[in-house]
């Protein structure tokens, strides 16, 4: 069961010129640099399928831990509002927060906010062709405010929050294209080395890759 | 199961693992018949390739009996013989349906590592690094192969497994060096290392119609397997031969219109240039060492090719940049796309117009494998190729 998710300031809407959109007025536009608390990370995938499936993925929240890194479980708890519970890779520790979507184009874009809990983050994703139209451009822009909770948070994901976010862009991609997630976790090995747990650390393989099966299909 | 494990640099031994299992919708198992020690898996024995672990299991040429499908692979069959390609891929991004398969977008679970080395990441490798992938390989009794509904071969045929094996590999990596060496009839190409790849891009420059290939190596077996394919020979080993005059004569001056790096990262050099490498690689100031690279680049005539099928994986020095510009060449390079090529190939084996068993030397059993890399790595007992029968 979920527990109470105490009230706190929390996480403003993106500003409207930070938006995920990469060019404006014909410019390249960089992604907010990281001050005063706040993280940002854009990052994005070329993804072979059409801005409406994508959108219609990616707006079904409770399907998210299918491709989410450690999401173990997300409520919907109103039109635009959700419950998300995050397990941290050592599989005790749990976050939660609460979030609300902000802005809701159908096949074209999605903006979001946490309202309450233990993350505080804003994001936006778009779905837009590519040029010539050789795929989907999937972008997103994330904003998390942590200040000092960031390196915490890190301790208990397991991986830097900006990482993750590639990452979960990552899995989105590779289950909208090919219906499953790459894993090596369950494969056979031989005798692991003293410094096997810590390697492993280093190329993110203790964190559990997200199920990637689709649960309208199954 | 009994599979082959890297224990360190230098160091591979025999283990008892659990056997593999069903992951993903379109993993099959395999139960492998048939497998081998390449020459690349040199650069991970002799620790070249960052990002081992102990207890990896090694081996990407393998073919087999197929055991097992996961739900979403409709094309093969528990019984199905099988040969598999050492790149996976996906079939549906950007680069599989372009062709460039070992570009794929979705099958290296740990793509931030390549991304971090080389900008983006390459598809997933069996048995090759976590960087590549970090995927069990098939010198074991048994392999899960992800994407089977993609990637393998059937063969339906009653062809020995020896005559398909290297299909998995080598084959179509000598052939992809041919075609990228931009062959045009009755060209001359040089190629550098007679081992298994260098000898399948000798036959193969010849099957794009070279009119004369000249071989350069120093070990005398294959130097006779290359005479064999119709090749004129180099060793460059011998006293006071100079490989760039070599092939100045034999082409009336002007140079190979193509030339073939097929040896890579890990090259001897007889001269000044090789113990430069090895003192800068050593102090890990240099991770590759490019003698033959560096040799090619010198020896192309102007406007020719250079193609590389030779594995390197970091950073080169003094790779001469000037003379490559100063004549215009083109360079040609990569990870085999596998996929284009496996099934021409295997009409070719079953026309008779190859036969690539000729390059065996060594038939062992998975136990023999841990001396025979050192026989492998150190070019003893004439060898030219070692296949494994796990279950023997």
């Amino acid at each position: 069961m979920s527990r109470a998710l105490n009230e706190k300031p929390n996480a403003e809407p993106l500003p409207t010129l930070g938006s995920a959109g990469v060019i404006l007025n014909g410019r390249y536009l960089p992604p907010p640099e990281d001050k005063d608390g706040k993280l940002w990370v854009r990052t994005s995938a070329l993804v072979q399928s059409d801005p409406k499936r994508l959108y219609e993925i990616w707006r079904d929240v409770e399907n998210a831990p299918l491709w989410q890194e450690q999401i173990e479980r997300v409520t919907r708890t109103g039109e635009t509002t959700s419950h998300w519970i995050m397990r941290g890779s050592d599989k005790e520790k749990t976050l939660e927060w609460d979030s609300e979507i902000l802005a809701d184009e159908p096949g074209h874009r999605i903006a979001w906010r946490s309202v309450c809990g233990d993350s505080s983050n804003a994001g936006e994703v778009i779905f837009e062709p590519s040029p010539g139209n050789r795929g989907t451009m999937v972008t997103v822009l994330q904003e998390f405010r942590m200040g000092k909770l960031a390196s915490a948070w890190e301790t208990i994901v397991g991986r830097n929050p900006k990482q993750a976010v590639i990452e979960n862009v990552r899995h989105f991609k590779a289950l909208a294209e090919t219906g499953e997630i790459p894993r090596t976790q369950g494969q056979p090995h031989g005798p692991r080395g003293a410094v096997a747990g810590v390697k492993a650390a280093a190329y993110g393989e203790k964190i559990a890759t997200p199920l990637g099966l689709n649960r309208k299909a199954s | 199961m009994k599979a082959l494990c890297w224990m360190g640099t230098s160091k591979v031994e025999v283990h008892n693992v659990s056997d593999p299992m069903i992951l993903n919708p379109h993993d099959a198992i395999i139960k492998i018949t048939r497998t081998a020690i390449c020459g690349s898996d040199l650069h991970l024995f002799d620790g070249f390739i960052p990002t081992m672990e102990e207890g990896d299991i090694l081996g990407h040429e393998f073919m087999g009996i197929v055991e097992e499908v996961g739900k979403d692979v409709n094309n093969l069959r528990r019984g199905d013989r099988i040969v598999v390609p050492f790149t996976i891929a996906c079939g549906n991004c950007e680069f599989c349906k372009k062709k460039i398969w070992a570009a794929c977008d979705n099958t290296n679970p740990n793509a931030h590592l390549m991304e971090a080395a080389y900008g983006y990441s390459g598809s997933g490798l069996f048995g090759y690094s976590h960087m590549m992938g970090g995927y069990a390989g098939g010198q074991a009794q048994y392999v899960r192969v992800p994407f089977a509904n993609v990637g393998p071969l059937k063969i339906e045929s009653d062809l020995p497994d020896e005559k398909v094996l290297f299909l998995s590999d080598i084959f179509p990596t000598g052939y992809m060096a041919a075609e990228n060496a931009q062959i045009q009839e009755n060209d001359t190409v040089a190629v550098w290392g007679c081992g298994p790849v260098g000898q399948f891009a000798i036959a193969s420059a010849f099957m794009f119609g070279a009119a004369r290939v000249i071989a350069i190596d120093r070990f005398q077996e294959r130097l006779d397997l290359a005479r064999s394919l119709g090749a004129i020979t180099v060793d460059y080993s011998a006293d006071d031969l100079s490989v760039l005059d070599a092939l100045k004569d034999l082409t009336g001056g002007i140079g190979p219109d193509s030339c073939i790096d097929a040896v890579g990262l890990e090259a001897h050099s007889a001269q000044l240039q090789g113990v430069y490498d090895r003192v800068k690689t050593a102090l890990m100031l240099e991770t590759d060492r490019p003698s033959v690279l560096r040799q090619a680049i010198q020896a192309v005539r102007k406007g020719g090719t250079v193609s590389i099928p030779g594995v390197y994986g970091g950073l080169l020095d003094k790779v001469p940049f000037g003379a490559a510009f100063g004549k215009g060449i083109t360079m040609k390079m990569g990870q085999t796309n596998m996929h284009n090529y496996m099934k021409p190939l295997l009409e070719r084996i079953e026309k008779g117009q190859i036969d690539p068993s000729y390059i065996i030397s060594h038939r062992i059993r998975l136990e023999d494998a841990p001396e025979m890399y050192k026989v492998w790595r150190d070019k003893k007992e004439r060898v030219t190729k070692i296949v494994i029968d796990p279950w023997a």
